[in-house]
């Protein structure tokens, strides 16, 4: 059994946050039904499925050759491409480039890849201002918060909340009317647009063949991003690379449906590098930064790599029953819900990640929802398997688990020692109840019967009972 | 070795030995319909767009006048001079020019007598001058039927702030380069494009991000309009 560390008692604290319950019911619902109706209109949802799964299986089992493609057509176009071997390599690239050009504040847009390398606390230290424009994002980062889920950054806070941080930290009349909310937020982030020298974004695809960068958004602050600032610095893991610009079409189509449920959304950006001579505006420089941060070694495991494959809708966190429960935070990772529990403890380790495999109940929802078919639940065996052989091989003395295992299993070939081991479990069961001493004797399962009621054990055995109607 | 080789030694090493899964050649099928310009109107106005039809003839003037009104316009700023030709949009420069060279009024309409500005490419506009304007109007590269949306591209002459920072923007779409779905989009148009940017516009910028409470207009337009041309 995993020890009671850092998630479980994040559990305890998210179940007891009434607020946090009610934020968390009322938005999946609705993320949920929403993504259930847009899917239900395409009748060949399965075969779209199935054909990006095939995309993405292909474009992994030879991701060098269309990275490398991909780099020729970025170059091609007046881009420069990085490699950045760890998260830090990739964060040094953006500071040393604001430093070298002496920027003071750049606007960002949403991207999932710069809270995993985590690049707003590092430019923070070079005090370099990095402003959050994604209304969620910005959100979160005026409480000084991190994301709770893919899409919806700040998905566990009510309007009501949002009011008092907005009154507090902008200075803006308290005001619960979510319009009032935005148009403060456009206005704010508005003057930082038109000022800031450097826009960093993330990327959902990167087009092989055509050298594009595809930003997805509905609130227009990734275009702002890239358009207004002289210099757009792209943050891409290796995975998001596609062959084709014909793959966009199915991949646009299973992403924003499960994602938002919209049949498309406000914004596709597809960006080919920097502005030609003969355009009137965009930014002079654009850089692509390919970041790898342990994704390579997830490549090694033919059947782990389709973990690679996620095209970060969100799906599987509205749907999945814990989630649902304890909401983003309790994860203390950057990605939560199912697609955390696979793709975290993978990018570090089991030991950074004891208890992300383990944050499921193997219900499946989050296999049957995701749009290129990513098998999360046996995914997550796996990683139990290798999670416990690490352990196994890390204990020097054997484990109590494996040792009860041992004793059960020999009681368990031998009908004999069974009846016999079993009455008298029963017996001493029954002396320890009527004496109280049950939660005593129980405590080394105690983390299994602190929250399960435990149960009165059956007056007679099976056996015993065969033997009674027999006899009658 | 630089990162760039380290990088991709792992990758390959990774994958050395492995079979190479198939990449799938047929596109599943997208859907196609009887009246596209009536799909396109429909997810057009659902996304929160307002559609017009110019197609007949007078028509256009009427809608620039609507587009003006219902978006508290006092000045359209065109994103080129081509425009007019592309269209067939008569004009006629103003009287009262003011000796800038670049006002004039659209006069076709017998009621209404509209004022807008004009790009001359020796001027482009600032970003100032465009986060305080009021309208813009560009051409739509293309129309896709299935989801209301419209494709603009940066060609030379144009830039990415045009369309982008003025409240509310108006496009202007030929019924000829409506299509069906993204695929003709993602096969052709876009392996072919020159300019820095492609982007697919379906409505006004919008929110879910506060309760999942729609809102509309965030940082990009608020208002989105497009009128349907010959």
């Amino acid at each position: 059994m995993i020890k009671s560390t850092k998630i479980n008692r994040n559990v305890q604290a998210a179940l007891s946050d009434k607020q946090l319950q009610k934020n968390l019911r009322n938005t999946l619902a609705t993320s949920l039904q929403m993504r259930d109706v847009s899917v239900a209109e395409v009748p060949n949802w399965d075969e779209l499925s199935q054909y990006a799964r095939d995309v993405k299986l292909h474009t992994l089992s030879r991701l060098d050759y269309y990275l490398e493609m991909f780099e020729r057509k970025v170059v091609a176009q007046g881009g420069k491409v990085i490699w950045a071997e760890t998260g830090q390599d990739a964060v040094d690239f953006v500071v040393e480039l604001a430093q070298e050009r002496k920027i003071k504040k750049l606007v960002k847009s949403k991207s999932m890849l710069s809270e995993e390398i985590h690049l707003n606390a590092t430019l923070e230290q070079m005090q370099i201002e990095s402003i959050e424009t994604d209304l969620g994002e910005y959100i979160v980062q005026l409480a000084g918060e991190t994301p709770s889920h893919l899409l919806a950054p700040a998905l566990h806070k009510s309007k009501e909340e949002i009011a008092d941080l907005f009154a507090k930290e902008l200075g803006m009349e308290y005001s619960g009317d979510v319009d009032e909310i935005t148009a403060t937020a456009r206005q704010v982030l508005r003057k930082h647009f038109l000022d800031a020298p450097l826009g960093v974004t993330g990327v959902n695809f990167g087009v092989a063949e055509t050298g594009s960068v595809v930003v997805v958004e509905n609130e227009g602050n990734a275009r702002l991003s890239v358009s207004v600032p002289k210099i757009h610095i792209a943050l891409m893991g290796i995975e998001k690379v596609i062959p084709r610009a014909s793959d966009l079409a199915v991949f646009l189509k299973l992403l924003i449906r499960s994602a938002t449920g919209q049949k498309i959304t406000s914004y596709v950006n597809c960006l080919n590098g920097p502005r030609r001579p003969e355009e009137l505006a965009g930014p002079d420089e654009f850089y692509l930064v390919l970041v790898d941060n342990g994704r390579s070694k997830i490549l090694a495991d033919e059947f782990l790599r389709q973990t690679l494959a996620c095209i970060r809708c969100g799906a599987c966190q509205n749907v999945c029953p814990v989630y649902q429960r304890i909401g983003g935070h309790a994860y203390e990772s950057t990605y939560q819900g199912p697609i955390g529990a696979i793709l975290t403890p993978q990018l570090t380790s089991h030991k950074a990640a004891p208890e992300h495999a383990f944050t499921s109940s193997l219900c499946g929802a989050c296999q049957e929802i995701c749009p290129v078919g990513i098998e999360i639940p046996h995914i997550l065996l796996k990683l139990r398997e290798q999670a416990q052989n690490e352990k196994n091989n890390r204990a020097s003395t054997i484990s109590v688990e494996r040792l009860g295992i041992v004793l059960w299993t020999r009681v368990m070939c031998n009908p004999r020692l069974y009846v016999g081991a079993t009455r008298w479990v029963r017996r001493l069961w029954r002396v320890f109840e009527k004496n109280r001493l049950l939660g005593l004797v129980l405590i080394p399962l105690s983390r299994w019967s602190k929250h399960r009621a435990v149960p009165h054990p059956a007056p007679h055995s099976f056996r015993e009972l065969y033997r009674l109607s027999e006899d009658s | 070795m630089n990162s760039r080789s380290i990088l991709l030694n792992r990758i390959r090493l990774a994958c050395a030995g492995a079979d190479v899964h198939e990449l799938p050649s047929q596109i599943p099928d997208f859907p196609c319909y009887s009246d596209p310009v009536a799909q396109f109107c429909q997810e057009l106005e659902a996304a929160g767009g307002v559609f017009l039809d110019g197609r007949r003839s007078g028509k256009l003037a009427e809608n620039l006048a609507t587009v003006i009104r219902a978006s508290d316009s006092t000045e359209i700023y065109w994103e080129s001079q081509e425009l007019f030709h592309r269209y067939g949009i008569p004009f006629s420069p103003s009287k009262t020019c003011h000796g800038v060279g670049d006002l004039l009024f659209y006069s076709h309409h017998p009621d209404q007598e509209v004022k807008f500005p004009l790009l001359l490419e020796s001027r482009p506009y600032g970003k100032s001058e465009l986060a305080a304007s009021s309208l813009s109007v560009s051409p739509a590269r293309c129309g896709i039927a299935e989801t209301g949306t419209i494709v603009h591209e940066i060609v030379p002459g144009t830039g990415r702030l045009f369309s982008l920072l003025p409240p509310a923007q108006l496009i202007l779409l030929s019924e000829r380069d409506l299509i069906m779905n993204s695929t003709e989009l993602f096969e052709h148009m876009l392996p072919e494009q020159r300019g820095s940017s492609l982007t697919l516009i379906t409505g006004p910028s919008r929110t879910a991000d506060v309760e999942k409470t729609l809102i509309i207009g965030v940082h990009g337009p608020k208002k989105m309009f497009v009128i349907l041309l010959p």
